[in-house]
């Protein structure tokens, strides 16, 4: 596959994994018979449960022949749970312990056509909340996909359906608009629906530097109760590797909408197994951190106006910065106790500051495959271990042309933020 | 349970034990001694379903699935605010430059800096080299979600490591 345009990051990174993640040894030879011994220990601890009476373990992994009634308090129906290959909702009974009935493929496929407008739909595919995943006895989150043409030109188009913990930042952040600094995209907005769903609209495209021109537009809608709907289109047969057909995906944004908003998905995102919806992360914070972001924004000298900001995770904050001169993407990520790198970072050449904090600047070029750009970076660590890293660059994205001759503050700038007392306070 | 298995299984766990191996030392961000643990672990999960799984199509994808898995399932079980990177970095089979070494420090430091998941997207993504979709399917999440994760792991890295891969260069 040509990949004359990747992202030189991305290769680079891939080629320093695989290189030294082959380089590794393969650990202590008994691995294999200490695996063994553990299964024998499960297979013994099995053993002695279903004897104990917990019958519903035997349930677990029955196949296609199961026949059971059609819901509870219904008509009575029985329903195949190898599913009706007709169109509308079959319901099946769900694995065992879950609330809802499952909702097969052929529901989701028959759900799939009557939602898409006029057209041939073609190479479908779906699985149901009542299957594995061909990985065998893995369950595996419901979708349906396939090759839709309205007459010009085959696009592939997949609804996928899941859950996210209602309420958290992962919820969030499947719904905010990415940054630009990150990706690059046409257009994106978020609306809130009258049900207090969110729902964002993304015109973008397979790569996030647009190489090849493939154009991914996806809806993506969280319910307030956490289900979510993924909906993508592609102006292409195919994901990846299928030649561009036509100059954009066929669902405008108005259609994109009514499919991800269809009632059908949400009865399905319901008929996942309660057991296999996500729980917030321990330590993933429940309300908007802006923690970094914001206090790198408060740092910023007067003068330079925030025209983005955004955070990927605690630890990880950007601002996009405009001083009248042109974007600067500013980056920074504070990171407690880290004592253990610092000699790896901090050279004998590291300057050192009266309180004891180590500084190191680079001015290096950004990535390769992008002319001009450059990436101005101060690394510093606190006698606490505290590591405040920060980097500004002289275009407002990490993947595009540069907009400015240099960053928009300058490295004196960039150590005076990085070393404010306000980054001890946090986390 | 018979002691000596004769169904391939012995034969599978020691071909794929070298692998997992190391992509546990890459999901942990070089902590050993949890790499080891979850191979062991997985490797059990997998003796328990042999049956199974030796007739699925790709058992090897699988059981990389399995221990992507008790990896997650290892962190939310135990995770903590402050993960560290351990002291302890996995050694390497053959002779190493010094470039080579700390280069291989810096990586798992940096990897030891993303969230678990953000990880695991990593590893699937450029270590196993499965696709949004497939990646989606082991982690039980939405190729959205690890589209987004993928973006912004790949933008951390770039910043902790930008400098240090920019002298990696290859043809």
């Amino acid at each position: 596959m040509p990949e004359a345009d990747h992202d030189s990051f991305e290769e680079r990174f891939t080629h320093v994994l695989r290189d030294t993640g082959a380089a590794l040894d393969t650990g202590r030879r008994d691995l294999a018979a200490e695996g063994a011994a553990r299964g024998r220990r499960l297979v013994a601890r099995r053993r002695a449960a279903v004897a104990g009476g917990v019958a519903a373990v035997a349930l677990v992994g029955v196949g296609g022949a199961l026949v059971l009634p059609g819901g509870q308090g219904g008509d009575g129906r029985q329903q195949s749970a190898a599913g009706s290959p007709k169109a509308g909702i079959t319901t099946t009974a769900a694995e065992t312990g879950a609330a809802k009935p499952a909702v097969s493929a052929a529901s989701l496929l028959g759900a799939f056509e009557k939602l898409l407008p006029g057209g041939r739909l073609t190479q479908t595919e779906a699985r149901g909340t009542d299957e594995r995943s061909s990985a065998k006895n893995m369950y595996a989150t419901p979708y349906v996909q396939g090759v839709y043409d309205d007459g010009r030109g085959k696009a592939a188009i997949s609804v996928g359906i899941n859950r996210v913990p209602p309420g958290t930042q992962e919820a969030r952040q499947n719904t905010q608009c990415p940054d630009k600094a990150f990706i690059a995209y046409d257009s994106c907005s978020t609306t809130k629906l009258a049900d207090g769903s969110a729902l964002m609209i993304l015109k973008g495209y397979e790569y996030p530097d647009k190489r090849s021109g493939t154009k991914l537009w996806r809806a993506e809608l969280v319910t307030p109760t956490g289900q979510f709907i993924d909906v993508q289109e592609w102006n292409a047969a195919a994901e990846k590797d299928a030649p561009v057909t036509r100059p954009e995906p066929p669902l405008s944004a108005a259609r994109l909408t009514a499919l991800a908003t269809a009632a059908e998905w949400r009865t399905a995102a319901d008929a996942i197994p309660a057991s296999q919806w996500p729980k917030p992360a321990p330590n993933e914070p429940k309300g908007p951190t802006g923690s970094v972001s914001a206090t790198l924004a408060g740092l910023l000298p007067k003068g330079v106006e925030i025209v983005g900001k955004g955070n990927a995770d605690p630890e990880f904050g950007y601002v996009v910065v405009d001083d009248g001169k042109g974007a600067s993407l500013v980056q920074l990520n504070d990171q407690p106790d880290m004592r253990d790198v610092e000699g790896e970072l901090f050279g004998a050449d590291a300057k050192v500051l009266p309180d004891g904090t180590k500084v190191v600047t680079h001015q290096s070029a950004g990535d390769k495959d992008i002319a001009g750009i450059v990436m101005w970076t101060v690394d510093t660590i606190r006698p606490d271990g505290r590591r405040v890293v920060i980097s500004a660059f002289n275009s407002g994205a990490q993947t595009t042309a540069p907009t400015r001759r240099a960053p928009a503050l300058t490295l004196s700038r960039l150590e005076k933020i990085a070393t404010d007392p306000k980054w001890n306070t946090l986390g | 349970m018979r002691q000596g298995r004769d169904d391939g299984y012995p034969e599978f766990a020691a071909a794929r034990a070298g692998h997992l191996y190391r992509s546990a030392c890459l999901l942990t961000g070089g902590d050993t001694h949890l790499a080891e643990d979850l191979v062991q672990e997985t490797l059990g999960r997998v003796y328990l379903k042999w049956g199974r799984i030796s007739g699925a199509d790709n058992p090897a994808g699988y059981v990389q699935t399995v221990l992507t898995r008790t990896f997650l399932a290892h962190r939310r079980r135990h995770s903590s605010r402050r993960e560290r990177t351990t002291d302890v970095l996995p050694e390497v089979a053959g002779p190493e430059s010094a470039g080579d070494a700390s280069l291989r420090l810096t990586l798992f430091q940096a990897l030891g800096q993303l969230s678990a998941k953000d990880r695991a997207v990593v590893v699937l993504r450029y270590w196993e080299d499965r696709s949004v979709e497939e990646t989606a399917a082991a982690m039980n999440t939405s190729s959205a979600a690890v589209r987004t994760r993928c973006v912004r792991a790949l933008a951390r890295l770039r910043l902790l490591l930008g400098d240090a891969l920019g002298e990696y260069a290859r043809p």
